[in-house]
């Protein structure tokens, strides 16, 4: 049991934070949504970090490093709300790696690694809400390979991505299949996101597409898995900074002659962020520290955190933006993006109340284990 | 980072886990895990058992006979003991006043009271509140007046849990009324047989009279009995305070609790009840999150890296888990947890409890009792007090 980190781990986030701080300026982001929120120069620069490679395996130039160090990167971009999504970067890696037959891996690893390819997961469809074994689109073998026909929406960077990693029904069961966003019968429709970042609506018909693996639905759990360890380190970030922001806030506005970091009613209210804050960071812990557990229980883990991790983020983000006040609604004011952020973190990969009801049916007598 | 808890550390558990099954009555750990009446040999009973181990004072450094453990290894040592079943250890003597005689009493006084508490054999109460003095506690009016070789005590204390069982008692009283509150108090323990000491026990919504009031009436207290300095006895509180750390969240009890609300909610039905069953999942991941929370502050403790000052935080969390798991446990029996039958809380009670279920008897009281949580050992007002420091400045 122990919750230090490494000399290395502590290397890295003082890297990334570095590079959010001087790099990575509220300007350049602001600029960066009205060009339509996913900067590809931005992307590069994470690549050139190492952060694209980071948990690729050593085998195929990556990094080979693992879920705490994923986790430390997604917390420092968190922490600056950076609109790149280096989840995918994540999900791809171990997607692949876990999934897919060498010669996909040779083929697509070194160029996730080295930030060439922007490969994402678009798994989204209209009727399945959050359940992932909820899948219309359709697989079929073809003369080489295989075609895919789907709809998938709100697809990170969908529109810029290299390729999908799309999850489609083959022969009765989900398979997963890689499909490249220049193959025929592809299209795609861009927006920008209530966050800022960039997502897309994809249009498959008869794609062509290359098998990932036909245990589609165990693989599909493991990226999405990935994704919320990622996306609750990178809220634990966000309310980090969040509540940084707040406390700076409280001790320089004054009304009735005095900070208003002098009344009790405001001051109880920050004390309660805190705890949502340091409750996230807790959990964000348990779901990277669970990211290698066997399915099962890595799935009752992820669900567990998500709960503590949506419920943190709508009470800090809320309570920010009410301790501030009039600024605190404005696009103008910094405070109001973070709280959009963690307000689109919560519905990402499952909001409370689906992964309340995931841990509600896994519930047993768990005495004792939950570490 | 990782989870598991070390081979070293397993082993010292697998060590605690056949040790306390071995030596806890099983009658005890029936009362305690059907939250039924202890009495005072029950509670009196396990410490002495503990006490003969040497593991009473299970904080204890070495030096003072105890067994020297690390902060994970208490952890372990109280969550082994919880889950089994194994009272609460009352903390007065081993985890409050101990720890000061330590580290502010003088040889004499280690020599006289350390073993009588380490054994089991005596049983301190705290002497702390008084009716005008709660959250301020500084505030404290309990006069001590130095006459020659003694100290006349005058006053009353209040809120002295279990103080009815107790054979001498710690407290805070004013020999000072100069400068800031804090600095006119003195630490005194005083013999709770001594004449002028009056116990009277307050019966409190539950039933039961877990604590009581104390009066001092011109009560003649020799001055080797004053731990340290006159004046200073604040700052020797403020140490005992900076004693409680983890333990105050009581995550293993909450734990054993959250398996025993699972069980009621099966019995009476609401365990299919989506509507309820979600509330016990939102419960469960209170406590998984407070577990990793403890954990976090076990191992900066281990390894002196990252401090952690969030011990106002365990104490709210900790607090808040354990009046929501008694409240599921009441709403669980609903109209059945109603019929307040004080003999049906007692072990081999053989009548006939209304709906037939007599575990039911205890949950509305044990729910009113741990009312209690969120105002003891500094509301969590008061707590919530303190973070905000942290945070704001």
């Amino acid at each position: 049991m122990d919750f230090d980190f490494s000399d290395d781990q502590e290397q890295l986030r003082d890297a990334v934070r570095k590079w959010v701080d001087k790099g990575y300026t509220f300007e350049r982001r602001r600029a960066a949504v009205a060009a339509g929120g996913f900067d590809r120069a931005a992307w590069g620069e994470l690549a050139e970090l190492g952060l694209t490679a980071l948990t690729v395996p050593e085998a195929h130039d990556g990094m080979g490093q693992g879920a705490i160090d994923a986790m430390v990167v997604a917390e420092e971009l968190g922490r600056g709300i950076v609109l790149e999504p280096i989840a995918q970067a994540f999900i791809a890696s171990s997607v692949l790696s876990h999934y897919a037959p060498a010669e996909v891996q040779s083929a697509w690893l070194p160029r996730v690694a080295s930030g060439e390819a922007l490969v994402v997961l678009a798994q989204q469809e209209r009727k399945a809400r959050y359940r992932l074994d909820v899948c219309e689109a359709k697989a079929a073998k073809a003369q080489s390979g295989y075609t895919v026909t789907a709809i998938k929406s709100v697809v990170p960077a969908g529109d810029k991505a290299d390729a999908f990693i799309v999850p489609a029904q083959l022969d009765g069961k989900i398979a997963l299949f890689l499909v490249e966003r220049t193959a025929s019968g592809v299209t795609t429709q861009g927006y920008v996101t209530q966050d800022g970042s960039r997502a897309a609506e994809v249009h498959l018909a008869n794609a062509p597409a290359t098998l990932i693996t036909t245990d589609g639905l165990a693989a599909l759990e493991l990226a999405v898995d990935t994704g919320i360890a990622a996306a609750c380190a990178e809220a634990v970030g966000v309310m980090d900074k969040t509540v940084a922001i707040t406390v700076e806030y409280m001790n320089q506005r004054k009304q009735f002659g005095v900070f208003i970091s002098s009344f009790q009613a405001l001051r109880h209210r920050v004390a309660d962020m805190k705890m949502q804050l340091e409750l996230a960071r807790s959990m964000s812990y348990y779901a990277s520290l669970k990211l290698g557990a066997p399915a099962e229980e890595r799935r009752a883990a992820m669900a567990r955190a998500k709960v503590q991790l949506g419920q943190s983020m709508r009470f800090v983000g809320q309570q920010a933006v009410q301790l501030h006040g009039g600024i605190g609604v404005t696009d103008e004011y910094i405070v109001s993006h973070y709280f959009k952020k963690l307000t689109q973190l919560e519905v990402t990969f499952g909001d409370t109340l689906h992964h309340l009801g995931e841990v509600s049916a896994r519930m047993q007598d768990t005495a004792g284990v939950f570490a | 980072m990782d989870l598991a808890f070390t081979p070293e550390e397993q082993a010292f558990r697998e060590e605690i886990r056949a040790w306390v099954h071995a030596n806890l009555p099983k009658e005890i750990s029936h009362k305690v895990h059907n939250a039924l009446r202890l009495t005072r040999e029950d509670m009196q009973g396990w410490a002495k058992i503990l006490g003969k181990k040497g593991w009473l004072g299970f904080g204890w450094p070495k030096e003072f006979g105890g067994p020297g453990w690390t902060a994970v290894q208490k952890h372990l040592f109280e969550e082994e003991c919880a889950l089994a079943g194994a009272p609460r250890i009352v903390p007065f003597g081993p985890v409050m006043v101990a720890p000061v005689i330590m580290a502010f009493g003088n040889a004499e006084q280690q020599k006289r009271f350390l073993p009588g508490i380490a054994s089991g054999e005596v049983w301190w109460s705290q002497g702390y509140s008084e009716p005008g003095s709660g959250s301020d506690l500084a505030s404290v009016k309990t006069r001590a007046e130095r006459v020659g070789d003694k100290y006349i005590v005058n006053g009353q204390k209040t809120w002295t849990t279990l103080g009815q069982h107790g054979d001498w008692m710690f407290n805070l009283v004013r020999t000072s009324t100069e400068g800031k509150p804090q600095t006119g108090i003195s630490f005194l323990l005083v013999d709770m047989k001594s004449k002028g000491v009056t116990v009277r026990p307050i019966k409190l919504l539950d039933g039961e009279c877990e604590v009581n009031e104390v009066f001092f009436d011109n009560v003649e207290v020799p001055a080797e009995n004053l731990i340290g300095e006159e004046n200073k006895g604040w700052t020797y509180a403020k140490h005992l305070l900076s004693h409680e750390r983890t333990n105050i969240a009581d995550v293993n009890r909450s734990k054993r609790e959250l398996e025993r609300l699972k069980r009621i909610a099966k019995t009476e039905g609401v365990w299919d009840d989506l509507r309820f069953r979600d509330q016990i999942a939102l419960l469960e991941v209170d406590i998984v999150a407070l577990e990793m929370l403890v954990l976090r502050v076990l191992s900066a403790e281990k390894s002196g890296k990252n401090s952690l000052d969030i011990a106002g935080l365990l104490k709210i969390k900790g607090s808040e888990i354990q009046q929501r798991y008694a409240e599921l446990m009441m709403l669980a029996a609903g109209p059945f947890a109603m019929p307040f039958i004080e003999e049906a809380m007692e072990a081999g009670w053989q009548g006939n409890f209304p709906g037939g279920v007599t575990a039911n008897a205890p949950l509305a009281s044990t729910y009113f009792n741990l009312r209690k949580t969120t105002i003891y050992g500094g509301s969590n007002e008061v707590q919530r007090n303190i973070v905000a420091q942290t945070v704001l400045g």
